[in-house]
């Protein structure tokens, strides 16, 4: 039953991710962690930095999540899950691509995802730092100065990722 | 079934298949050296300047498909690549081998969380962690913010879904409502299409 569940919530993510896997992140929150409280928020952070320092596509989260929900085979199921639904649109897409990307219709539709996009992904930064960060100025100031380093500096999340856990270590210690 | 490749024949009129093999090697590699949106850099080391399979502008082409579709841009490329050189068998290849390098380090990772993760000794860490995350969600809400915010619409559309977005909206009904509203209203002008 919960590997149905996996395989009807992720490809209806997989499903929508229009602009990258970051996407992911508000979807994954409301469903899997308030609705089916599949995981606690503190770990769904947790898997969202893991699936950062993983090489590959950070959507790979979904493996964590699953693997939480039914263990190494809930994690295929969730993976393949997610990946699924571009995978089919991409292959078919491909052979049909000229009339796509000439057809005003589809560039209207991407311009208006975006801006929900961008408004969801403030929704869920907002949320996950009420959660994870709220009143800790020094965890505030952390998360100020990661996001200069990316925004301003270019640097590689992977390092921004390795850093700010580095810095979590020695500021409890 | 033979796919349309979309190759075109060199001077001496015959483009060297590339077997199935090599195109698991090369997307194993792109998918254990590349970081995200860097996987679309190896990507293109791989495809093009290496190996030639196809031109910069063919791969560019993908690119831009993947922009239009649902997923990881990065893997959308490379599904494209695949379907290109070796139809639907090179597309599935392409995923499958470009995600098992993360399936399995990710897999490694969360069994390793989930036993030591408790560890007082991580405890900061994780506290780190979470504030790189939050840096990191407003980072990619910038850059598509920058991008895609061109206009008044742009942004009123952005408001609205906000507002929807914090009232609990559903979000799958609040992005293809964005959607529908855009195929509508926010159209390209024909010329500044490229073809």
């Amino acid at each position: 039953m919960n590997l149905v569940r996996l395989v009807l919530v992720f490809a209806k993510i997989g499903a929508v991710v229009f602009g990258g896997g970051f996407v992911m992140i508000p979807f994954i929150q409301r469903e899997v962690v308030q609705h089916y409280g599949w995981l606690t928020q503190q770990q769904f952070v947790d898997a969202i930095a893991l699936g950062q320092i993983t090489p590959g596509p950070i959507l790979i989260s979904a493996t964590f999540i699953g693997y939480k929900v039914q263990g190494v085979t809930g994690a295929a199921v969730a993976t393949l899950s997610v990946f699924l639904p571009s995978f089919l649109m991409t292959a078919v897409a491909t052979g049909q691509m000229l009339r796509l990307r000439r057809d005003p219709r589809v560039a209207g539709f991407i311009r208006g995802v975006l801006p929900a996009v961008v408004a969801m992904l403030l929704m869920a930064a907002v949320t996950i730092a009420r959660s994870t960060l709220w009143f800790d100025w020094r965890l505030l100031l952390l998360a100020c100065a990661a996001l200069i380093l990316l925004v301003r500096f270019k640097v590689d999340a992977v390092y921004v990722v390795i850093g700010a856990g580095a810095a979590g270590f020695f500021l409890e210690h | 079934m033979e796919a349309d490749t979309g190759h075109s024949p060199d001077s001496t009129g015959v483009w060297p298949p590339v077997s199935l093999l090599e195109l698991m090697a090369v997307m194993l590699k792109v998918g254990a050296t590349g970081f995200g949106m860097g996987m679309v850099g190896v990507l293109q080391q791989e495809v093009v300047t290496r190996r030639s399979w196809m031109s910069q502008e063919e791969l560019a082409d993908g690119i831009a498909l993947a922009n239009l579709l649902p997923g990881p841009i990065a893997v959308d490329a490379a599904v494209f690549v695949g379907y290109k050189l070796r139809g639907w068998s090179g597309a599935t290849l392409c995923l499958l081998a470009l995600l098992l390098p993360a399936f399995t380090i990710m897999l490694g990772l969360t069994i390793a969380y989930l036993r030591y993760g408790q560890v007082p000794q991580l405890h900061g860490v994780f506290r780190g962690l979470n504030a790189a995350v939050v840096a990191l969600v407003l980072s990619v809400a910038y850059r598509i913010g920058k991008s895609s915010l061109k206009s008044a619409a742009q942004a009123t559309l952005a408001l609205l879904a906000l507002a929807a977005a914090a009232l609990h909206a559903n979000l799958v009904v609040l992005v293809v409502a964005c959607g529908l509203l855009g195929a509508l209203f926010l159209r390209p002008k024909p010329k500044t299409v490229t073809p």
